[in-house]
């Protein structure tokens, strides 16, 4: 850390919109390790990631004006933002279809392979075991989170009802929740 | 809509996540606005997705701070080119309140216009008090003058029923003195021999010249005697009547005389006369 100053989300939400280099260093600092990690999810390759958390940042500093405290949180306002910039990377690269076929094929993996835990992997951390989550919940959250596919075309893709998929979503995030309240 | 099943539903976690399709996702965030309970749920899922995100965050190569603030710089020519502050003091301007830094024109606009609004409305509704209470005090003596009018007919009223319940009782004799070519007037007596009560009430009955009084008499077995004069108010309060203060048992008629002021131990100017039924 460069400085121990620490800002609230307001303090540095204004110290944003006077476009003051403080403020950008302290949201770099504070932010960059999680919304690259994100976007490093969505896309495999590194330089393309590099290429996106730059665009992502520059939007944040462009839109700041946008943000509206009332409508969430700054920092969840950030990661839809860099997710989304890097989902629209990855179908524009048109990897959006290799990247469902591949996951498909991993589901495949994640589920036959429940009682082996320790599996490398060589693609996006799929069997990284998150938070203790089943293969299948953490499948369905990394599918939507960072592939960007629709609830419907994960219900195709991995072959579970529509209704399954979204009370698995609910009990991944449950669960990702009670982890990290402990 | 069931807020609970909602919420079970996971449509929430789909959101969150961004797996709805644009017509969901206006679906869900019109319900989100409606229910204050699925923004909190959703800000609880938030949370638990930005722990994750935390968890697996991964730091960019050290080079790409500068990389990406020269690109902003290059995007942006208004950008506050401080160098970084080794121990920067904690010193944020903030705005005097919630909003933003920068107020835009139309933002200074409508606040000029609502001082001016206020100042206008103030002045207006001082001037308006004022005007109030002037037609307040004004309120207050009509009703004072309304209330004295009541009172004076709830007088008039009460004493009106009590002469017609005395007609009512059958025990009760009336008695009407009358002048002679005078129909209008009358001096009535209602009496009860048995308990000895007489009451007497005046109808069109002129006023006397300054020193004189009307006084009222029994005439028992040819004898008149005085029952005491009438006050003064008793013909200008129409309807009014007054017990006579004597008790009076037996008599055959009921006279009225005009005499000095105070009254005569006897009659001197007859005014009028009633005969009793025998």
């Amino acid at each position: 850390m460069a400085t121990a100053t620490t800002y609230t989300e307001i303090e540095l939400i204004s110290l944003l919109k006077q476009k003051s280099r403080q403020g950008f260093d302290y949201l770099y600092q504070q932010y960059s390790a999680a919304l690259y990690g994100v976007v490093r999810k969505v896309l495999t390759d590194e330089q393309t990631a590099q290429d996106v958390l730059q665009e992502a940042f520059v939007k944040i500093w462009n839109n700041i004006e946008k943000f509206d405290p009332e409508k969430g949180r700054l920092y969840t306002w950030m990661l839809n933002l860099a997710r989304n910039t890097a989902i629209d990377k990855l179908r524009s690269k048109g990897e959006i279809m290799k990247g469902k076929i591949q996951t498909g094929e991993d589901v495949v993996y994640a589920n036959e392979s429940n009682h082996k835990t320790e599996q490398t992997t060589d693609t996006i951390g799929l069997r990284e075991t998150v938070a203790g989550l089943k293969p299948e919940y953490q499948t369905i959250v990394e599918l939507a989170y960072f592939k960007g596919f629709t609830l419907d075309e994960i219900s195709k893709t991995t072959n579970t009802p529509l209704g399954t998929v979204k009370t698995r979503m609910r009990k991944a995030i449950t669960m990702l929740r009670q982890h990290y309240n402990n | 809509m069931n807020v609970k099943e909602y919420i079970e539903s996971g449509i929430l976690e789909a959101y969150a996540l961004g797996a709805l399709t644009e017509v969901e996702r206006n679906e869900v965030e019109a319900n989100i606005a409606m229910y204050p309970e699925l923004t909190a749920e959703l800000a609880a899922i938030e949370d638990g997705m930005f722990n994750y995100a935390e968890e697996h965050a991964v730091a960019p190569p050290p080079s790409m701070q500068n990389q990406i603030w020269d690109a902003i710089k290059v995007d942006d020519d208004s950008v506050v080119n401080e160098a970084p502050q080794e121990e920067a003091p904690k010193n944020v301007p903030l705005p005097p309140s919630a909003g933003g830094a920068k107020r835009p024109g139309w933002q200074m606009a409508a606040m000029w216009a609502a001082i001016i609004v206020s100042v206008l409305s103030n002045f207006i509704l001082l001037s308006q008090r004022n005007a109030t209470k002037e037609e307040q005090k004004v309120l207050a003596s009509k009703i004072d003058s309304m209330s004295a009018q009541q009172q004076q007919l709830a007088s008039v009223i009460e004493a009106y029923k009590h002469e017609k319940d005395m007609l009512a009782d059958p025990g009760m004799e009336t008695i009407v003195m009358r002048k002679e070519g005078e129909p209008d007037m009358a001096g009535m007596v209602y009496w009860s021999k048995d308990k000895g009560e007489a009451f007497l009430a005046l109808h069109n009955i002129p006023k006397l010249p300054e020193g004189k009084q009307y006084q009222l008499w029994v005439i028992k077995d040819g004898a008149p005697v005085d029952m005491g004069v009438i006050p003064h108010n008793m013909l200008t309060e129409d309807g009014a009547m007054m017990k006579i203060a004597n008790n009076v048992t037996a008599g055959q008629a009921f006279a009225i005389s005009i005499e000095k002021e105070g009254g005569n131990p006897t009659p001197t100017e007859v005014y009028m006369v009633g005969l009793a039924a025998s």
